[in-house]
């Protein structure tokens, strides 16, 4: 039950996190749109807001580049961060059949993060060999067990 | 040669440690920049006659910044107050005073540079281009929020100029009276004819450096 409420709240999450993004996106269109329309609006109505009677600096450029480029670098990292917390989430999670799990829970056994050898052995001792083995295969397979 | 100008009058105060002042050519009229000015999307402009006449009593009281690098404009350090505005011939004089005290780097730099080395650049807003298309932006109506002071080399218009007075501003003191106060004063046409409110705007000044300075205006500006 846990389980599948942490991994609803992860879908969740993850949803959303695509909205923001989707949203961001569209809210930047918007942005260079209504520059775009400003721009045009002033072409046709002759009117400039400001004009500086000294020469355009290659100064400026220069820093609206490096600031491309560390937003470039950002989002990379960010991206690269946002990455490998996911594969590290995918590899951490614990996924154990539902039918093991409830058993387990019975037997005491909620918290399947650290499950200690003898209490599991104890919590088995009710089993055949063979559902002690194909229990402690599956908890193996889920990596509770190591 | 006609002449047009302006003045802020400020009440005069002796030895002033903090008012240095200085002449300048801010930018030529009805001739196009040398090169484009930032914000005019690579074209040159014209500033008309008709455009920094009328745009005159914006530029009084407005302050002169600087950069640090002598390239360009610095709205946040503002270390200056144009007092005065003509337009001589093709030329747009202004004067005014620099915040010595508070800025000593800048008058170091004015004192150290090679002469001539020194330009003055203006900043305006809601200017009127009469055609977006032409090659030469002519500007036809516009308001001075502003002016800097750079390398000549760095300015759009190169054959402005700016220079410090050679001594500080050390005059009497006067009491301003009501029509002494600060007030934009009156324009003065070529024939030396004073319009109404010349008198605020160039009121008699006490013997001084000061004065001395202000008599010798006009003289340094003509052509």
């Amino acid at each position: 039950m846990e389980l599948q409420t942490a991994e609803n709240m992860v879908a969740l999450t993850e949803s959303m996190e695509r909205m923001e993004a989707r949203l961001e996106a569209a809210a930047s269109l918007f942005e260079r749109t209504a520059a775009l329309m400003e721009e045009r609006e002033s072409e046709t109505s002759g009117e400039v807001r400001k004009i500086v009677a000294a020469v355009e600096t290659n100064r400026e450029a220069e820093l609206q580049k490096k600031l491309e480029a560390a937003e470039q670098q950002i989002a990379d990292l960010r991206a690269q961060v946002e990455a490998k917390g996911e594969a590290e989430l995918k590899s951490t999670r614990k996924t154990v059949p539902a039918a093991t799990a409830q058993f387990l829970a019975k037997q005491g056994l909620t918290a399947l993060e650290s499950v200690e050898a003898g209490a599991l052995d104890a919590a088995l001792n009710g089993l055949s060999l063979e559902q002690r083995i194909a229990v402690k295969a599956q908890l193996l397979r889920a990596g509770v067990v190591s | 040669m006609k002449l047009d100008a302006m003045a802020v009058t400020l009440p005069e105060v002796s030895g002033h440690p903090n008012r240095s002042p200085f002449t300048g050519v801010l930018t030529l009229v009805d001739e196009p920049s040398t090169k484009p000015p930032s914000g005019a999307r690579g074209h040159r402009v014209i500033l008309t006659r008709g455009a920094a006449l009328a745009a005159l009593p914006s530029l009084l009281g407005m302050a002169v910044d600087y950069a640090p690098s002598w390239d360009g404009h610095d709205a946040r350090r503002k270390c200056g107050i144009i007092t005065n505005a003509d337009v001589q011939g093709p030329r747009l004089l202004v004067a005014g005073y620099l915040f010595a005290k508070d800025f000593p780097e800048v008058e170091r730099q004015m004192r150290q540079c090679l002469p001539g080395a020194m330009g003055m650049s203006w900043e305006l807003a809601d200017a009127h281009v009469e055609d977006m298309r032409a090659e030469v932006w002519t500007l036809t109506q516009a308001t001075f929020t502003g002016a800097a002071i750079l390398l000549r080399e760095k300015a759009a218009y190169r054959n402005t100029s700016f220079e410090l007075a050679a001594a500080r501003c050390r005059s009497i003191i006067t009491r301003p009276t009501a029509a002494q106060g600060v007030h934009a004063g009156a324009t003065k046409q070529a024939t030396g004819r004073l319009r109404d409110g010349a008198g605020v705007a160039f009121p008699k000044r006490e013997t001084g450096k000061e004065s001395t300075w202000s008599y010798r205006q006009p003289k340094t500006w003509s052509l």
